[in-house]
């Protein structure tokens, strides 16, 4: 199998209309607003995209959309995440049928089962197709058994067409363990940044980033990717800081965080699906100003 | 109100001492203990003694490495005293003064500056779940008790999540305390690590931010200054060879060093210092057992901790005895 490498990964959130419905006329533009920016690839639904908050039928639906209105421009990864095995694996064959790049899926939440049982699980989704498939952490580590660097070993082993780690964990340990043991098993295994922290993952040797903040900053995105790419590690400290900065002002407005930054650039995308509620006033308008206020986003592109 | 809170801060001596900026690879000792499990002082000297003349840029002792919750105050000033005078003023010395009550804490925190200590280092109180307005006030009470530079150990792990060196706290110590000099960074996560360099580095910029063992790769390019050790050791060499490989920028070898570095905390995290012990014996540096409730390694794990030293290349290219 030939090395798929994602690069820089665009995540593009899921717009809602006011009755809760999917915007895919705005779904339309938020892709080909990524496609503008600088997106090597596009995987979608990631959590940013409030994967967990869409029916069954509409992730598939979601996908496909996607990967249609792409066109194969750039590649797309499915995230096909599930409590279910059976579930996420006909997602991911799903998947497959209709177009896309590669598979990515994280250890099922809800469920805490032994090791050797996620390991079963991941296994048996990647192998549901003969897509490079990606193993990813989920954002939300202790809704599930935790991914350790034996369960990430165990499944390279037993999987062919295993690519890489997208790590949100953001835990420097387990970005090295899993990096150094698993390319002496498997020497073009990845590790992707699955957050803007870049920096950290470029060091102990990662290639290539998920950019949740790519919605609301693709310019700073792309010159952090491209410094980390360049191994100018020290050189990107400013970038990663700015960067970080953005995360910890979007990280405070809660899951609203996200679509409020992106309104006060200029693209409105609704606000979250229920159970997550929208940030509310004054503070979405508190926000928003401390979002355009920040002097490193003058450069990014305002509206579509 | 204590005695301890009472008496007058110690006398000032920081006349005496000379200004030092911390980077590197910094050892924290184990505590040798002899086979009664009393603390073996000649054998702290030895230890002590051994990291100096391998290139360690400062002591810092007694870490939980250094088993400092099965230590009396009594065995922790004595050891302190030794070590500070078997450094003798050759790097800077760190003394650990976090323990379960803060009296104690603010007791040793007055013998460690009389020793002649060159920095403190403390935590956020233990095993009760403080509020980060109770860590403030706690270090605040610390750090107002002393002249030294205090570090802060940041380590959500052993504490507990949420009880951590959040920045909003950083930037609250470093405002009020003109010695908040430096953090020991244990929460080994991009997202903690950033959010406090970023806000304590502009505020003060000669902040010390030390990770609390060699997982440093990920965070050297973002600000942190060294590291503390856990694999000094058994390793000095590659601990000296991996830091200068990050000021060189040579990201290639430096990976290579995290890699191997990565490898052997894995072989002594578990009981952590129990197997870290045990495979100083196969260096010829037997620092002797390990207080309960922790186990001592056994003659197995002993000799397999050995054949992985072999196999990782640790025997022939470390040093050999003290």
């Amino acid at each position: 199998m030939s090395i798929f490498k994602p690069g820089l990964v665009h995540v593009p959130v899921t717009p809602f209309k006011a009755d809760q419905s999917i915007d895919y006329d705005l779904y339309a533009k938020v892709i080909e607003f990524h496609l503008k920016n600088g997106a090597d690839s596009l995987a979608v639904p990631m959590q940013p995209a409030e994967d967990v908050s869409l029916r069954e039928t509409e992730l598939r639906q979601i996908i496909d959309f996607a990967i249609k209105q792409v066109k194969g421009r750039v590649p797309v990864i499915a995230h096909v995440s599930d409590p279910g095995t059976g579930i996420a694996v006909e997602r991911a064959r799903f998947a497959e049928k209709a177009g896309a790049s590669a598979i990515a899926s994280h250890p099922p939440y809800f469920w805490h089962p032994k090791p050797s049982m996620v390991v079963e699980h991941l296994v048996q989704i990647g192998s549901a197709t003969h897509l490079p498939f990606f193993i990813c952490t989920p954002l939300v580590e202790d809704a599930g058994t935790h991914l350790t660097g034996e369960i990430v070993m165990d499944v390279i082993k037993r999987l062919d067409n295993i690519a890489g780690l997208i790590d949100s964990s953001m835990r420097f340990v387990f970005m090295a363990e899993t990096i150094s043991l698993g390319r002496e098993v498997r020497p073009d295994f990845q590790l992707l940044s699955g957050t803007d922290f870049m920096v950290p993952n470029a060091a102990v040797g990662g290639t290539g980033a998920f950019s949740p903040l790519s919605s609301v900053a693709p310019k700073l995105a792309r010159q952090l990717y491209e410094l980390c790419t360049k191994q100018q590690l020290v050189q990107a400290r400013a970038l990663q800081e700015d960067m970080a900065e953005l995360h910890h002002l979007v990280k405070q407005g809660g899951r609203a965080g996200l679509k409020t930054a992106m309104r006060a650039m200029g693209r409105e995308c609704g606000d979250p699906r229920l159970p997550g509620l929208s940030l509310g006033e004054p503070m979405m308008s508190q926000l928003a100003a401390r979002v355009a206020a920040c002097p490193y986003l003058s450069a990014e592109p305002r509206g579509w | 109100m204590s005695t301890v809170l009472k008496e007058a801060p110690a006398a000032k001596s920081a006349s005496k001492r000379q200004p030092f900026v911390l980077k590197g690879v910094m050892q924290a000792p184990v505590t040798p203990l002899h086979e009664d499990f009393s603390v073996d002082y000649d054998g702290l000297e030895k230890m002590v003694n051994f990291h100096v003349v391998n290139g360690a840029p400062a002591i810092a002792w007694p870490h939980h490495k250094a088993e400092s919750p099965n230590l009396t105050m009594e065995e922790r000033k004595k050891g302190a005293e030794v070590l500070i005078k078997t450094v003798a003023r050759r790097v800077p010395v760190s003394i650990f003064v976090g323990s379960l009550s803060e009296e104690d804490s603010l007791d040793l925190t007055r013998h460690a500056e009389k020793a002649g200590a060159d920095m403190l280092l403390t935590i956020s109180p233990y095993c009760r779940r403080p509020t980060q307005e109770e860590i403030f006030q706690s270090i605040v009470r610390i750090g107002e008790y002393t002249d030294l530079p205090v570090l802060t150990y940041n380590s959500p792990w052993r504490n507990g999540e949420g009880v951590e060196f959040t920045s909003e706290l950083v930037a609250r110590l470093i405002e009020r305390l003109p010695n908040y000099a430096g953090m020991k960074d244990a929460s080994f996560h991009s997202e903690k690590f950033t959010e406090i360099s970023r806000v304590a580095l502009r505020m003060r910029p000669g902040f010390s931010i030390i990770m609390g063992l060699e997982h440093l790769l990920a965070s050297y390019p973002l600000g942190a200054c060294g590291s503390f050790s856990s694999c000094g050791a058994i390793a000095p060499n590659l601990c000296n060879r991996f830091f200068a490989a990050l000021e060189a920028n040579d990201w290639d070898t430096a990976r290579t060093c995290q890699y191997k570095i990565t490898k052997l905390y894995r072989l002594f995290k578990d009981q952590y210092p129990s197997s870290l012990k045990g495979a100083m014996i196969s260096m010829g540096r037997n620092a002797g057992p390990i207080r309960l409730p922790l186990p001592t390694a056994s003659k197995e794990r002993v000799e397999f901790l050995c054949r992985q030293l072999e196999e990782l290349d640790v025997i022939n290219t470390e040093p050999h005895g003290w």
